[in-house]
């Protein structure tokens, strides 16, 4: 679900009550305008009730929510809807209708022209990086290798949400898919919110037994891959000859890649070069210290 | 059957070529008419069952009825009322289409995943967007193929409303079997099959040209 252009979007005491079932328990959360945040947790923990809160597909009973300070429960939901994005994983695309006409749906209920909405669909199929003239007509049962199709998509949208800062809440519960796209990751259990910090902190300072459970006993290695070589001390420079079978390592690296290809060589460590400027040496008791010291990002 | 008279006098086919023409008309009218009353009755009752689902019961338990009802009893009880008429024919006619069509409409637009309604209405459509824009399209191929059914099982009972005096097809059945004329019964009964198998293929036609996302390669 993704909110116009930088709009924060702030759940306040919310709750959903099903008869005697409470869904989503007094919950209080900020997704910060132009970010993505990302609800998780186990099947029935509350996360999908929440996030179609916010869009009015369920009406709370009781909290605020609020897009920009302004109260969604005091608009017209269908209006309220056609201004925020909202994209269900398994459907993605409407199959009756083709991909321009997907793309021009909102649009279309806004009340664009013709002329407006085949210009807004073809510049948004560029943007995506698709032929117009090529796919604007075909059925999405005729677009090929569906998968390879779905994650240049969801590339694609996640650089066209950092370049135009749309605020985006999704929900998984996949958690590495959490901590590689979420600014801010929300762990629920049972309606109420446990966690809500940056994935680095979620994996170095879980609140409790249950979130450390939750984000695997792995979790180590996980906040491997959101740390850089750059950002961990280093040996100083040893002559190269003495490295030799050494893998050569860049400061954009993340430590999980640097790892693997430490622990494959013979040599344990790793030569860390900035083109042509060799930095030092590091080493597995480098990256131990920093996972026991880093201040999460 | 007179003796010595063959199955089928094809100089009698030859001298009645515009009178077949003329009911194979009658027939295809009759057909129409009801498929196109029963249509529109059926769509409104679906929507109906569709809104306030405790009524689907009630729907196609008294359709169900009316279905059940032998065609003949049907049209003999409507002569007091009708009369030997096109109404009384069209009655029937229509009576037996509602089941199968009310029946496939409301489970085609039920089939819909609930995922793509869901998308609908996340995305900003109103009910009765999602209902025209939405749920009908992708019920297309079960609506027609309760629409195929239809047209089938009224083409057969068209051949009974000759009995009121309606023609089609059935004019030569009864024409068959009141002179023992092997031919004209011939005519009427394999008439009617081959309007049948015609006016289905011209349904999967139409069928095919509606919902073009179902064949596109």
């Amino acid at each position: 679900m993704a909110a116009r252009r930088g709009a924060t979007v702030e759940l306040r005491e919310v709750t959903k009550r099903y008869g005697d079932t409470v869904a989503v328990d007094h919950l209080s959360l900020t997704a910060p305008a132009g970010r993505i945040t990302v609800l998780i947790g186990p099947s029935g923990c509350g996360k999908t009730t929440s996030l179609r809160m916010v869009n009015r597909l369920i009406e709370p009973t009781s909290g605020e929510i609020l897009i920009d300070g302004q109260n969604v429960l005091k608009e017209d939901p269908t209006q309220l809807r056609r201004r925020i994005g909202y994209v269900i994983q398994q459907v993605g695309l409407f199959p009756h209708r083709t991909i321009g006409q997907n793309v021009a749906t909102v649009p279309e209920l806004l009340g664009w022209t013709a002329t407006r909405v085949r210009a807004r669909v073809d510049e948004l199929l560029s943007l995506i990086g698709f032929d117009p003239s090529r796919m604007r007509d075909r059925y999405p049962a005729q677009l090929s290798g569906g998968e390879r199709v779905r994650e240049r998509l969801q590339n694609e949208f996640l650089q066209l949400q950092r370049a135009q800062g749309i605020t985006v809440i999704f929900v998984t519960h996949d958690i590495d898919e959490a901590i590689k796209l979420g600014d801010r990751v929300a762990i629920m259990r049972a309606g109420k919110l446990v966690q809500f910090a940056p994935p680095g902190e979620l994996l170095a300072k879980p609140a409790d037994e249950f979130v450390a459970r939750f984000v695997g006993s792995d979790r180590g290695l996980k906040r491997l891959a959101l740390l850089t070589v750059g950002g961990a001390d280093l040996d100083p420079p040893v002559d190269p000859s003495r490295l030799d079978g050494a893998p050569v390592l860049a400061p954009s690296m993340t430590l999980r890649d640097a790892l693997a290809e430490m622990l494959a060589s013979e040599t344990q460590v790793g030569m860390v070069r900035d083109g042509d400027r060799y930095l030092g040496v590091l080493t597995l008791s480098h990256i131990g210290r920093l996972l026991r010291t880093e201040k999460p990002k | 059957m007179t003796p010595g008279e063959p199955l089928i006098r094809w100089d009698w086919l030859a001298s009645h070529v515009g009178e077949i023409g003329q009911r194979v008309g009658e027939h295809l009218e009759l057909t129409v008419i009801a498929v196109a009353v029963g249509f529109v009755v059926a769509f409104v009752l679906s929507l109906v069952a569709l809104r306030i689902p405790r009524l689907y019961g009630p729907i196609t338990w008294t359709t169900g009825i009316l279905y059940t009802i032998p065609s003949l009893a049907l049209f003999a009880l409507l002569i007091p009322y009708t009369g030997l008429s096109l109404l009384s024919a069209e009655i029937g006619l229509v009576s037996y289409t509602l089941l199968i069509l009310i029946r496939n409409i409301v489970a085609g637009v039920r089939g819909v995943p609930a995922e793509v309604r869901d998308a609908a209405r996340g995305m900003g459509y109103t009910d009765r967007q999602i209902l025209w824009r939405v749920e009908l399209p992708l019920a297309l191929a079960v609506i027609f193929a309760g629409i195929r059914v239809a047209t089938i099982t009224t083409i057969g009972l068209v051949t009974v409303t000759a009995l009121i005096g309606q023609g089609g097809m059935g004019y030569f059945i009864l024409l068959g079997i009141q002179l023992f004329f092997s031919t004209a019964l011939i005519v009427g009964a394999l008439g009617s099959v081959i309007l049948a198998v015609l006016a289905d293929g011209s349904l999967v036609l139409v069928q095919r040209a509606l919902t073009p996302w179902t064949h596109a390669r």
